[in-house]
């Protein structure tokens, strides 16, 4: 059975009914932001991939915007694939908004699209209830007003790529230092006709001071009150055991994207 | 016969009959004192910016009915002894009462042997008693107000008292929806004392206007017509019928519908 | 045991671990009163030492998402003859809604100068704790709503900290954190001052291990402790930032330090 599984609905209507309360999800106190450039797009903050030239910004709740973008784009590119063409910003978001107003908004994603396409570049907002909005600038989440005042007094039409994510770069910081939900640093997608460019990290206004003092405890500080070694040996009874090769290099942080 | 002590002295109901209370009106069905539990009429955003010798404070003039675009003349930056603004967001018709009881104020102060005027400090601690003496008595004022002038060192005082009785201080405020508008514009210009102190009197006053034109693109409670105060030591500018210029509607010319519209 | 599986889930049934009264009374209209308190966040944190005492509190005013101020102390110096309270001997700080903060603030400190100008001598740590928990406890059914901490150095000069709740229960301790991250500082605290959870490495078996000496800080270690304790809230709690101030009380009088924190 394709799509979500509701066997436990009336269940938990019941156990509702009686002052159980709903598990919280984790929701993204977030700023996102899009502005449009002479020839591309930029997209700020909590990017999500839908196809080379169409990327995601999503604000609301976490897992939707995670799982929401990731089937749009598979959609997509099984559309894409069908169609024999490039995947379009309006398809994406056309996709995206006939999926949440069929949920009337119980999924809680709140995204900002953009990409470039063969018809040109794509910048929308789209709302957890199905409603889209077209702009040359947009922002979302709850850093969105502290995004848009900047968008209002510094946005111009006609912009250079690198005036452009400066602006998107500030509207962001305006959201990390005024809006509480907002986090630290920020990311940036450029996305031209050609190639699309990710930084993370682009601005990291926010770093750690060092710790004054050193939190190193003497080995044995803990207390250990019985102890039972168990062999490679006897584990290889109950599981198969790989060596991993020793020294190697580990791997460094990752753009926090799904693809 | 009624021993209790709420019969004392009153006609007896076995031989009067009880007593027919039902000419009395509302008081007694309705039960308790009944306060003000919500705004009606309602000014929206105050915002104020300190500069190096003095403060600039602006609020727009509308007074909204809900929705509604009630009142379009209405002045919310109020003088005080010609020495601070008060700025008032909030419910107009709390607003009135306390514009009311700062004119008696007034008035006592300058009848008064001390010799002395009220600065804006010393306003900011009288406002912010009454407002937190009322939520205590949960008959609150519905507003949160600026208060802008010099403290008791002619230095540049700005400060926000409100409804509940909360109250800060800090080189830019904003009320209502300033708070998230504005705050962040003129957090950039005076992000600390030490940048408010070295704004000139034209730089701050850009800001603010520039933070007002925010406010009337994306706060849809506002006006572009509004009320702008500079205050000095060398007393009080206040204009009250100011309009927004040189708006920005550049974008506007790009917007083909809301989706897949092309021209 | 058969209630374990009773057909009311709140009382006595199958429950999820994060399980709660109803928060709504079902049926009928509500209607939204005027409610008179507010969070206004940041946090504060007490340390006390042989011959002195530090309370420390960020400087964040916040209401729900948006920062009031970046600069608003919770910590006061209390009852100084003056408006400057330059010869202050009593530290106050005062965390959660703002306003009820300074009332009470107000309140202890007319209390503590009118008995400076009564007994010509500054009240006493012990005799000013009594006193605000009094205060406290004066307003149980509309409480102030605050979570105080009261410092200074004892008769025999030794530091002393008293924390309380908002209805005034009180107790003397080593060391306290309150406010918006105290559950995420007061562990910290409990392992670095008093060494809890920390035993000396090879000194036995099992439950024969020695616990670590108690060994009490010196003030320039509690200084380091305490900035590193506020830098790990702020990176942990939205509420907490902007700055820190520490009160430092000594024989000699109170300092007071400023330290700027991070602002997003």
């Amino acid at each position: 059975m394709p799509g979500f599984d509701f066997s436990n609905h009336t269940r938990n209507a019941a156990l509702h009914a009686r002052g159980v309360p709903l598990p919280k999800a984790t929701s993204t106190g977030t700023t996102i932001v899009g502005c449009i450039f002479d020839g591309g797009v930029v997209n700020c903050e909590k990017l999500h991939y839908i196809a080379p030239q169409i990327w995601c910004a999503g604000a609301g709740t976490a897992a939707d915007t995670e799982f929401t973008t990731a089937l749009i784009s598979s959609e997509l590119e099984l559309h894409s694939l069908s169609t024999g063409r490039k995947p379009r910003v309006v398809t994406c978001m056309t996709m995206l908004k006939q999926h949440l107003f069929r949920y009337q908004g119980h999924i809680g994603a709140y995204l900002v699209v953009a990409g470039v396409d063969p018809t040109g570049v794509g910048l929308f907002t789209v709302h957890a209830h199905g409603s889209t909005d077209k702009l040359p600038y947009v922002t979302m989440g709850s850093g969105s007003l502290a995004a848009m005042s900047v968008f209002e007094t510094q946005w111009k039409s006609k912009m250079t790529e690198q005036e452009a994510v400066t602006l998107a770069s500030n509207a962001i910081q305006a959201g990390i230092f005024n809006d509480l939900g907002s986090g630290s640093n920020v990311d940036v997608a450029i996305i031209t006709k050609d190639k699309t460019t990710l930084k993370r990290g682009y601005v990291k206004p926010n770093e750690r001071s060092k710790k004054q003092k050193s939190y190193v405890f003497k080995r044995g500080t803990t207390a250990v009150l019985n102890e039972k070694i168990i062999t490679k040996e006897e584990i290889s009874k109950y599981v198969t055991v790989h060596e991993l090769g020793s020294g190697e290099a580990t791997v460094g942080e990752k753009m926090d994207i799904d693809v | 016969m009624n021993h209790l002590p709420q019969a004392w002295g009153r006609p007896r109901d076995d031989v009067y009959g009880p007593y027919d209370s039902s000419y009395l009106q509302s008081n007694q069905s309705h039960g308790p004192t009944q306060h003000t539990q919500s705004p009606v009429v309602t000014g929206t955003s105050v915002i104020a910016l300190k500069f190096k010798d003095g403060v600039v404070i602006a609020a727009d003039n509308l007074a909204s009915y809900g929705s509604l675009a009630r009142f379009t003349d209405v002045k919310r930056l109020r003088k005080f002894a010609g020495t601070s603004i008060v700025g008032f967001g909030g419910d107009v018709s709390d607003m009135q009462y306390l514009d009311r009881l700062l004119n008696s104020l007034d008035i006592e102060e300058a009848y008064s042997t001390a010799g002395h005027t009220l600065n804006a400090k010393n306003l900011h601690t009288f406002l912010s008693k009454v407002l937190y003496k009322r939520r205590t008595d949960f008959n609150p004022l519905w507003n949160q107000v600026l208060v802008a002038g010099l403290d008791d060192d002619s230095k540049p005082f700005l400060a926000s008292a409100d409804l509940l009785g909360t109250t800060f201080s800090a080189p830019s405020l904003a009320t209502g929806f300033g708070a998230h508008l504005a705050q962040p514009l003129l957090r950039k210009v005076a992000g600390d004392e030490e940048a408010a102190a070295k704004l000139t009197k034209e730089q701050a006053i850009e800001a603010v206007k520039e933070s007002m034109k925010v406010l009337f693109y994306r706060d849809a409670r506002s006006l572009d017509k509004y009320s702008i105060a500079v205050i000095t030591k060398d007393g009080i500018e206040l204009k009250e019928d100011e309009k927004l210029e040189n708006q920005s509607w550049a974008f506007a010319d790009q917007i083909r519908g809301y989706g897949t519209q092309i021209n | 045991m058969a209630a374990m599986f009773s057909q009311n889930p709140l009382m006595n049934g199958p429950n999820y671990s994060f399980n709660q009264a109803p928060s709504t009374s079902s049926g009928g209209n509500k209607e939204h009163a005027f409610y008179p308190y507010t969070d206004n966040g940041g946090s504060t944190l007490a340390i006390s030492g042989s011959d002195f005492t530090i309370i420390a509190g960020d400087t964040r005013s916040t209401s729900g998402y948006s920062i009031n101020t970046r600069f608003q102390p919770k910590v006061f110096k209390i009852g100084g003859t003056t408006s400057a309270q330059d010869d202050a001997t009593l530290v106050l700080s005062v965390v959660g809604f703002a306003a009820d903060g300074e009332a009470l603030k107000e309140r202890l400190d007319t209390i503590v100068k009118m008995y400076r100008y009564q007994h010509g001598k500054p009240m006493s740590v012990k005799a000013c704790a009594q006193r605000l928990s009094t205060i406290l406890y004066g307003k149980r059914f509309f409480p102030y709503y605050v979570t105080a901490i009261l410092g200074g150095l004892d008769e025999e000069g030794k530091g002393a900290i008293y924390s309380y709740d908002p209805v005034g229960s009180y107790e003397r301790e080593q060391c306290r954190a309150a406010g918006a991250a105290a559950s995420l500082i007061m562990p910290f605290l409990d392992n670095q001052v008093n060494f809890k959870n920390q035993y000396m490495p090879g000194s036995g078996v099992g439950h024969e291990l020695q616990e670590r000496e108690k060994i009490p800080l010196k003030i320039n270690e509690v200084e380091d402790l305490v900035k590193d304790a506020f830098d790990s809230a702020v990176e942990r709690h939205i509420e907490v930032g902007d700055g820190l101030q520490m009160f430092v009380i000594t024989k000699s009088g109170i300092e007071v330090i400023y330290k700027a924190l991070k602002k997003d």
